[in-house]
């Protein structure tokens, strides 16, 4: 599903993000990579979104080489991955609704399919009852989980969060994981960067540490190694 | 297709009463640039026409001795009227110009009564209109030659050229001004108009981040900025039609009047080219606007 070979990024002249990264995840699978700050690890899901192009080695997304993907070419990726970032960039003028529709409404899809899929999605994060309500007027978890539901609403085979509970309190954390493992259990190849040592241990799937811009380590049911 | 063009203005429109104020002050400017160069086009356009109407009042009348017969002076208009140059030639006969002198001077018996007692002493009239101004010292060099000298009497040329040069004078004097204000209102718009995209694209960073995050197209990120610009041109083009066109209903009659007697029409040429006026100025408020977005957004909105 998401293949990485000996995938280097150096941004300006010397700062070495990535170097000669491997890594092969398997469609269904649930994989958190963890490091400390500055290792890496957004490099890493910037160059799964291309909003990064490796300096050398290739990326390759399904069976799709997208190492020197064409910009027209690029909304078609994101359409197929589903992205959460630790800032909710959430749209504070539009409800719950629409900014999980957001994403069918740029796509150019239906209205009609819209109120469709939206209320489907925002059941599975459980904001079903909460979808005319504006960003400010939800918890921090609620705010993460209409995130979520944007990212979902193109039904993605992948989806990556960039430390999605690194603003939240440790039980709002645990319900967006547990969203999120749920999300893994219809199928969707999930993979969670966190430095959060609780949740990975929790979770008991594939643990992938980066140090430095290097996989130092890839344990089948990790834990937290740092 | 339609989804994407609903969509595109409906953000267009977003963006629009997003930054307000700005979108006012992007379509006042747009309006006064319309007014400056609707203007100077109008100007322009009277300027030639009214050269055009009192060139159309100049013509040469070539006087024929009184001996000479009906069919030699309808030889020379023959032959008036093969030269590329002439546009018309009229044709009084003797009688006719006679008709004419007694009708010019009935309050003066005298005046008849020797005209009674010698017989018809006019001879015909050629009335020539050459194509243009320039045409006439050809045709007058002509009529100077030798094989017309016996015939003719006497030519009148009343050329006007003082009116027609004067006119032209004010004319290129008050285009050259109005060339100067459409240029600076040009440019003027040309700057608001990039910086007010510049700025909507700057409010919609986030939105724009988001857009691009869950898989927009390239251009639908950008066409609502363009459409916004043209949502501008529209607008101004709609409030300049709006004033120009009564304040135009008010001025015209009082330019006719002052042509009076001139084959000059302004108010019946405003209507007829009425369509054609609001057609060009939304294409030119389209092109000033579609140019300075997508500068603004080339330069903006990377994507
Ligand atoms: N756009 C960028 N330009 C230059 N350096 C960058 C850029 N993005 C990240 N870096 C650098 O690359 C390294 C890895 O960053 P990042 O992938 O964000 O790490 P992490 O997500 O693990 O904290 C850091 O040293 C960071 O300063
Ligand atoms: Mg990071």
């Amino acid at each position: 599903m998401i293949r990485f070979k000996n995938v280097s990024k150096v941004y300006g002249h010397d700062t070495n993000a990535l170097k000669n990264v491997n890594l092969h995840i398997k469609p269904g699978e649930f994989v958190s990579i963890v490091g400390q700050s500055g290792t890496g690890k957004t490099t890493l899901i910037k160059l799964i979104i291309a909003e990064e192009r490796p300096s050398s080695g290739h990326v390759i997304i399904g069976d799709w080489d997208i190492t020197n993907i064409k910009p027209h070419e690029i909304p078609i990726l994101r359409r197929q991955i589903g992205v959460i970032f630790q800032d909710f960039k959430l749209l504070p003028r539009k409800t719950v609704f629409e900014n999980a529709a957001f994403g069918l409404e740029v796509a150019g899809v239906h209205s009609k399919r819209i109120h469709e899929i939206v209320p489907q999605v925002l059941k599975i994060v459980g904001l079903e009852k909460k979808m005319n309500r504006f960003p400010r007027q939800l918890s921090g978890g609620e705010q993460q989980r209409t995130v979520i539901a944007r990212a979902l609403v193109h039904r993605p085979k992948i989806l990556v969060a960039d430390e999605p509970t690194g603003n939240l309190d440790s039980i709002n954390s645990q319900d967006i994981i547990s969203l999120l493992k749920k999300i893994n259990e219809f199928g969707t190849t999930v993979l969670l960067v966190t430095h959060n040592r609780d949740i990975v241990n929790a979770l008991r799937k594939r643990v992938v540490t980066i140090d430095h811009g290097s996989i130092v380590s890839d344990q089948a049911t990790g834990r937290y190694i740092l | 297709m339609f989804i994407f063009l609903g969509r595109t203005i409906k953000f267009a429109f977003q963006g629009f009463t997003r930054n307000i104020w700005l979108s006012v002050v992007t379509v006042v400017i747009l309006v006064l640039t319309l007014f400056s160069v609707t203007i100077a086009a109008g100007i322009n356009i009277i300027a030639e026409k009214a050269i055009e109407s009192v060139e159309q009042k100049v013509d040469v009348s070539v006087y024929f001795e009184p001996d000479i017969s009906e069919q030699e002076v309808l030889n020379v208009r023959y032959r008036l009227e093969e030269l590329s140059q002439v546009e018309s030639v009229g044709y009084i006969s003797k009688e006719e110009a006679l008709q004419r002198f007694i009708d010019r001077h009935q309050d003066d018996p005298g005046i008849i009564e020797s005209i009674e007692e010698v017989g018809n002493p006019l001879g015909a009239t050629l009335v020539v209109k050459a194509k243009s101004i320039d045409d006439y010292p050809t045709v007058l060099s002509m009529l100077e030659s030798d094989s017309y000298a016996d015939l003719i009497q006497g030519k009148s040329y009343d050329d006007n050229q003082q009116v027609i040069n004067r006119l032209s004078d004010i004319s290129s004097k008050v285009q050259r001004i109005g060339l100067i204000v459409s240029a600076v209102f040009i440019i003027i718009a040309i700057l608001i108009i990039f910086n007010t995209i510049r700025i909507n694209i700057y409010t919609h960073r986030e939105e724009i981040g988001i857009m691009k995050l869950v898989g927009a197209s390239n251009w639908f990120v950008r066409a609502p900025f363009l459409v916004e610009s043209m949502l501008y041109a529209v607008l101004a083009v709609v409030i300049a039609i709006a004033v120009l066109y009564p304040l135009l209903g008010v001025i015209a009659p009082q330019v006719d009047s002052f042509f009076a007697g001139y084959n000059f029409d302004l108010v019946s040429y405003i209507h007829g080219y009425l369509i054609e006026i609001i057609a060009w100025q939304l294409g030119f408020a389209i092109v000033l606007s579609f140019i300075s977005s997508s500068f603004a957004i080339g330069r903006y909105l990377r994507v």
